[in-house]
């Protein structure tokens, strides 16, 4: 994407940098442009894989009693020869990958080569990636659990675009001091104001935690766990389904009274899966802290066993985005997510633009305000959104009928005609409960829709399963689009999509009305479509359209 | 917003070369039509073969299921993606209409276009036609128009690239 660099090299000075306003001025700068090594406990990190193959196979050693068979001692080969192959390449590599950080002759000089990071590495083919300091976006250090017993850390440089990793620097891994200063000294080229008065937006708040079991993970997380540990053990050669125990269980449960446990399984799976979230909740989100480092860099640091700090410069954040799924939404909670380019692909982005854990609803959204240092909308005075027409109440229940109550009643109406008339009933319960819940459900995520412009900010919300309330710095928007199906068009009614560099790339507002859509873009974010107008009445002399 | 005469947008000027329509008639034929109507055949062959009991019941389902929705694709998308496609390079932006069932129109401003692709695949140069992609920084924000001539195609790459370095740009 933007960030690699012809590898030829700007102009280098060893010994006499000169560290341009910075106020956090790091190292000492006789050291600036010397190449730097990684730290040798990056080798140890590398074969934290044998982890898992040597403890199956301790756990096998020990379910056989101690046996050790032919397999066994073929996989101890495997082990052993792999550890030297990886330990060689681990070795080449970390002495073959250097890394410096150079600064121009004259400080801030106009004209002179920039600042930059360069990474060399590779054994045969030397790559040289340059990134030029004020290129950076986010500085973000992450340690493993393995990492943090070896006392290292992984720093990772994110630079503009939402790039697909490619346009990622990772050095791995640094002792932590050392990654704090080389942080220091990248992010020392953003110029600093001065520090704002209150830095802290907000601190971990334990009385959230009861927000911790109304997320997916009360359910999900138990069947993924169940999952986990079954793959576990097949992977060690036990066959969870042969145990003795488990299938006296499973005899018994089907010969007890199911009316009574049934609903007790449920309780169990319900009291397992809020555990398990308020586990990873702590995990997740200890030590929370979300403050300015300085006036134009927001911080997130979390995490127990793995640590984890985003930093994310003001010039990159170009929104904030506040979620509330329908289970946080009835408890009164919500999350708090960050727009800003440079944090990685979708998945990485997910992992890191999260602001705030599930807290409740009038924190997060003092939390909106501190991220983007003005009145997230809303957040002062009730929300006042332009609503989405009509027929798009009227496309929300048709799809919910179509697609949740018709197939479930098709499908058990045909299998009771063919076969036994107890599920010819339990098809049209199921009609009945499932009707006024979609109903409810379309009207929710109707209500939700709206749309609107607010100072600086462009403004949208929908979703009901998870509402999402989006504010967008309107320049942000890169661009506009505008898409319709055959539905869409007869009901008169437009998807608009505002693209943006960063966050998951694109902004949907669903289903606005297809005669406002135009204008309403070009009054959000200027400059894009006005010339593509034109008033109702005029004629245009083009391709024709078909319905 | 003014509610008394709210502008729509327009379409796009320019249409694709029509030579495009030939081509998405060739890729249906190969991606999807193509391999329906096969099985179609290959079915009602081996009934006729092995099973001819089955093909009062087999030739209707085949005729629905896999020849009526193969040939209508084959004989509806291109004509209809051709009164859809659609491109115009404005003062400001670039804009392009796409897509044939569901239509997307894109507009994205010169000043954040990063680059400019033109693509020729093995079907396309057959038939003497391109796509041109305009990325910019944003994956949702990337306009492609494909089916263009390849003069008119190299053109618009060569103008875009004019245009986007006269507007000054924020790509970032």
């Amino acid at each position: 994407m933007s960030t690699p660099l012809p590898p030829e090299m700007p102009g280098t000075n060893p010994g006499a940098p000169g560290v341009p306003h910075a106020t956090a001025a790091p190292a000492a700068p006789s050291d600036t442009a010397q190449w730097r090594r990684l730290d040798p406990r990056t080798l140890l990190v590398h074969c934290g894989w044998m982890a898992a193959p040597l403890g199956s196979l301790a756990l096998t050693a020990l379910a056989t009693g101690g046996r050790i068979t032919a397999g066994a001692w073929i996989t101890l080969a495997a082990i052993a020869a792999s550890f030297a192959v990886v330990t060689t390449i681990g070795l080449i590599r970390w002495a073959r990958t250097e890394f410096r950080v150079t600064v121009p002759h004259r400080p801030g000089g106009a004209g002179g080569a920039p600042a930059t990071l360069d990474v060399r590495s590779g054994l045969l083919n030397r790559r040289l990636r340059s990134v030029p300091l004020h290129r950076i976006r986010t500085v973000d250090l992450t340690a493993t659990p393995l990492h943090r017993l070896l006392g290292v850390t992984v720093l990772r440089a994110g630079t503009a675009g939402s790039g697909d990793g490619g346009s990622e620097l990772s050095l791995e891994a640094l002792t932590v001091p050392e990654a704090e200063r080389l942080r220091a000294e990248l992010l020392a080229y953003a110029d600093t104001d001065a520090v704002a008065n209150d830095p802290v937006v907000a601190r971990i708040n334990w009385r959230w935690l009861r927000y911790a079991p109304l997320t997916f993970w009360v359910i999900g997380g138990v069947f993924v766990a169940a999952g986990s540990v079954y793959r576990v053990l097949d992977g060690i050669g036990i066959e969870a389904w042969k145990l003795g125990f488990v299938q006296r269980a499973f005899a018994e449960f089907g010969a007890s009274a199911l009316w009574l446990t049934i609903p007790a399984a449920l309780l169990v799976i319900l009291a397992l899966g809020s555990a398990g979230a308020t586990v990873l909740y702590v995990e997740n989100w200890w030590n929370y802290c979300l403050e300015w480092t300085d006036a134009r860099t927001l911080r997130v640091r979390r995490g127990l066993f793995t640590t984890r700090s985003v930093t994310i410069e003001s010039a990159r954040l170009s929104g904030v985005l506040l979620r509330e799924p329908l289970l946080l939404r009835a408890g009164g909670g919500a999350v708090v997510r960050a727009v800003a380019g440079g944090l990685g692909n979708r998945e990485e982005n997910r992992k890191r633009s999260g602001l705030l854990p599930p807290a409740p609803r009038p924190e997060a959204l003092r939390v909106a305000d501190g991220a983007l240092r003005a009145p997230f909308p809303g957040s002062r005075s009730p929300l006042s959104l332009a609503p989405h027409p009509r027929t798009a109440l009227r496309r929300r229940r048709v799809r919910g009928l179509l697609f949740a109550v018709l197939p479930g009643t098709a499908v058990l109406a045909g299998l009771g005609a063919a076969f036994t008339p107890v599920l010819l009933h339990c098809a049209w319960i199921y009609a009945v409960v499932t009707t006024p819940l979609v109903l409810w459900l379309a009207r929710d995520a109707y209500r939700s829709l709206g749309h609107g412009v607010h100072g600086r900010y462009l403004v949208t919300r929908s979703g009901t399963f998870s509402r999402d309330t989006l504010a967008l710095r309107r320049e942000a928007v890169a661009a506009w689009t505008f898409s319709t199906s055959p539905f869409t068009r007869r009901s008169g009614l437009v998807t608009l999509t505002a693209a943006v560099a960063a966050g998951e790339g694109g902004y949907r507002i669903p289903d606005l009305a297809a005669t406002e859509a135009p204008a309403f873009a070009a009054a959000a974010a200027p400059g894009i479509v006005e010339e593509f107008l034109m008033h109702p009445g005029e004629s245009v002399q083009m391709p024709a359209q078909l319905p | 917003m003014p509610e008394h005469a709210a502008p729509l947008l327009r379409p796009p000027r320019h249409r694709v070369d029509p030579r495009a329509r030939r081509w998405w008639t060739v890729q249906a034929l190969l991606t999807l039509s193509g391999p329906m109507l096969l099985t179609a055949l290959a079915m009602a062959v081996l009934s006729i073969l092995f099973f001819p009991g089955a093909l009062p019941w087999l030739g209707p389902l085949l005729l629905v299921v896999l020849v009526l929705p193969a040939v209508g694709y084959l004989v509806a998308m291109p004509r209809w993606r051709y009164a859809v496609h659609a491109w115009e390079l404005g003062e400001r932006a670039v804009y392009a209409a796409g897509g044939w069932f569901w239509q997307k129109r894109r507009i994205a401003p010169l000043s954040r276009v990063q680059t400019v692709d033109t693509l020729r695949g093995p079907l396309q140069r057959r038939y003497g036609l391109a796509t041109v992609t305009v990325t910019t920084a944003s994956t949702a924000g990337d306009i492609k128009i494909a089916g263009l001539s390849d003069a008119d195609a190299e053109e618009l790459s060569r103008m875009i690239g004019e245009a986007a370095q006269d507007v000054p740009g924020d790509a970032a």
